[in-house]
C-alpha cells in the first residue's frame, strides 16, 4: 500500500510517501518545510502567520514530495492527514488540501490524530515490537503515557496535569532569555552545565498514578533566577547550570514514570516519541533504564520525532478511511 | 464583581480562591487574567474549573491557544441556580499570541459573553483592544516566594 501523509498542525508543513505491507515500512520521500525561522522573532508560533505560510507551502511541498518519491498520484492508495490536536487555522490548511486531493484523485482519506501519529513513528524503524508496550509521547503541547495492548489498541494511562514537558522547556528558555524554540536551546546550554548544581523539585515523582506535572518545576526555576543578583543571573556558567539541572529534573521524572508504568503493566516494550524525544539526554536515559529493567526499547530517529509527514502516513496505515465529506478537524482531539 | 484584594500563601489557597470565585459566576462572564510566568494563573483556572464542575484535567492551553471544556453539574448541592446555566468553560492563553487578530481567527470571540459560557483568558493584557469593556479583571502579583496578591475587579 502506498500512502501520502500530510501534516500542518503547528509550524511545519510536511508531506511524505510511505510504502508498506504492514510489516515493513519504507519511506519513498519525506519533505518538511519548517517555519521556525519565521516564528523565532515572535518567541513562539503565531497562528495567523503559521496558517498563511502553510497555504503558501503546502502545494509545493506535496509536489516536491511526489517528485522525490517518483510516484504519480494514480499510484497512491490512500491519503492521511492530521485533523488534530493543533492550531485550528493550521489544521484547516492540511485538511482542506487533502480533501480536495481525495476528491480530485478519487482516493480514500484518513483523518489522523497527531499524537497517535507520533506514537506510530516508532514503526518507521521497522522494529519487531512485543506487546503489551508502554509509549511516552512528549511534545510541546502534550505529555502522555499510552498503554498498547496490540498495535491498534491504545489507552491513555497518564498525562500532564498542567504544562507539557516541551512547554516547560520553552518557558524556562524565556525566563533565561535564551530564545525559541526552547527545547534545542536549553539542551545546548545544558551541555556545558552541571546537572547537579541546582536541586530542582521533581514534581509527582513518587505519586501513585502515571501523571506528570511541570508547572511547579518552571516556578522553581523562576524562584532560583529571582533569588540571584541580576549580575550573576546573566553569567553564562550559571545559565548553563540552570539548564542542565532543569533538563535533568524533567528527564528524571519522564523516565521514572515511564519505566514504572511499563513494569506495573507487565509491558515487554518501552517506546519514546514526540518532539521532546529528540532530546539526547532523554533518549540515552530512557534507553539505558529500559534495558537495565530488561525491557525492549524502541524510538524513532531524531528527524522522525519532530513533526513530519512520515508519521502521519504510518498512522494512516492503521486508520480507517472515511468519505472526504466527513473529514473534520478538531483542535482539542485527544487519544 | 466589587473590587476585592485577596492574598494567598500557597498553591492550594490559590486553587481554593478560584473555586470560591466560581461560585459567584452565573454565565456570560469574561475573566481577564494577568500576571507573570509562574504566578499561578493556570492554578487559579484549575480552581475555577473545579468550582464550576469541569471533570477533565485542566492543562495549560499555551500550545493550542484555546481549550473548551464541558461543565457537568453532578454535586447539585454545591451549585447555585444561576450557576446551573453554565454549560462550558473556555480557557484561552495568549502567551504565544501577541496579535489580537490571531485570537479572533481561531474563533474565540464566538464564545465571548455567551450566557452559557464562562471565558477565562490568560495573558489577557495582549488582547485589550478586542475585549469587551464589561469583564472581570484578575491580576496576580508576586509578594513573597509562595505568597500571591490577587486583585479582582
Amino acid at each position: 500500500m502506498i500512502i501520502l501523509g500530510l501534516e500542518s498542525s503547528c509550524d511545519e508543513t510536511a508531506a511524505a510517501v510511505l510504502k508498506t505491507d504492514g510489516r515493513s515500512f519504507t519511506l519513498l520521500a519525506n519533505i518538511v518545510s519548517s517555519q521556525i525561522a519565521i516564528h523565532k522573532k515572535y518567541g513562539g508560533v503565531v497562528p495567523e502567520v503559521a496558517a498563511r505560510n502553510h497555504i503558501k507551502n503546502i502545494i509545493p511541498v506535496i509536489d516536491e514530495c511526489l517528485a522525490a518519491a517518483k510516484i504519480k498520484p494514480q499510484k497512491i492508495d490512500r491519503l492521511a492527514v492530521t485533523v488534530g490536536p493543533g492550531l485550528i487555522t493550521s489544521l484547516m490548511v492540511g485538511a482542506e488540501t487533502a480533501k480536495n486531493l481525495a476528491y480530485a484523485w478519487h482516493k480514500p482519506i484518513c483523518g489522523i490524530n497527531h499524537m497517535r501519529a507520533h506514537l506510530y513513528a516508532n514503526w518507521l524503524e521497522n522494529p519487531k515490537l512485543k506487546f503489551p508496550a508502554v509509549c511516552l509521547i512528549v511534545s510541546g503541547g502534550h505529555t502522555e503515557l499510552i498503554l498498547l495492548k496490540n498495535q491498534k489498541s491504545l489507552k491513555k494511562i497518564g498525562q500532564t496535569v498542567d504544562d507539557a514537558a516541551g512547554e516547560a522547556f520553552d518557558k524556562v528558555a524565556q525566563l533565561l532569555n535564551l530564545g525559541y524554540p526552547g527545547g534545542p536551546v536549553v539542551s545546548k546550554w545544558a551541555l556545558n552545565g552541571n546537572p547537579k548544581a541546582f536541586n530542582f523539585a521533581r514534581p509527582m515523582l513518587h505519586s501513585k498514578d502515571y501523571n506528570f506535572s511541570f508547572s511547579g518545576l518552571k516556578t522553581s526555576v523562576l524562584y532560583t533566577v529571582k533569588k540571584l543578583p541580576s549580575l550573576k543571573a546573566n553569567s553564562a556558567k550559571l545559565k548553563a547550570d540552570i539548564c542542565a539541572s532543569f533538563q535533568q529534573a524533567v528527564v528524571d521524572v519522564l523516565v521514572h514514570k515511564t519505566i514504572k508504568a511499563a513494569l506495573d503493566f507487565n509491558a515487554q516494550t518501552v517506546m519514546l516519541s514526540g518532539g521532546v524525544a529528540a532530546n539526547q539526554l532523554l533518549r540515552d536515559t530512557c534507553k539505558l533504564k529500559a534495558e537495565s529493567s530488561r525491557l525492549n526499547f524502541n524510538m524513532p530517529q531524531i528527524k522522525n520525532c519532530t513533526d513530519n509527514g512520515a508519521m502521519i502516513a504510518a498512522a494512516g496505515y492503521f486508520a480507517q478511511p472515511i468519505p472526504w465529506q466527513k473529514l473534520r478537524v478538531d483542535p482539542n482531539l485527544s487519544i | 464583581m466589587a473590587k476585592k484584594i485577596y492574598q494567598t500563601n500557597s498553591e492550594i489557597q490559590t486553587f481554593n480562591l478560584g473555586k470560591k470565585l466560581a461560585s459567584q459566576l452565573c454565565g456570560g462572564e469574561i475573566l481577564a487574567l494577568s500576571g507573570p510566568l509562574g504566578a499561578g494563573k493556570t492554578v487559579l483556572v484549575k480552581g475555577l474549573a473545579a468550582g464550576l464542575g469541569v471533570k477533565e484535567i485542566i492543562t495549560s492551553p499555551t500550545f493550542v491557544v484555546m481549550k473548551v471544556y464541558p461543565v457537568r453539574h453532578t454535586a447539585a448541592k454545591d451549585v447555585s441556580p444561576a450557576q446551573k446555566k453554565i454549560k462550558r468553560l473556555v480557557h484561552i492563553d495568549c502567551y504565544r499570541v501577541n496579535e489580537p487578530q490571531a485570537i479572533l481567527d481561531i474563533g474565540a470571540a464566538e464564545y465571548f459573553r455567551q450566557p452559557d459560557t464562562v471565558t477565562v483568558i490568560e495573558w489577557a493584557e495582549y488582547l485589550k483592544p478586542i475585549l469587551p469593556r464589561k469583564k472581570i479583571n484578575l491580576t496576580i502579583k508576586f509578594k513573597n516566594f509562595n505568597q500571591r496578591q490577587i486583585t479582582v475587579k
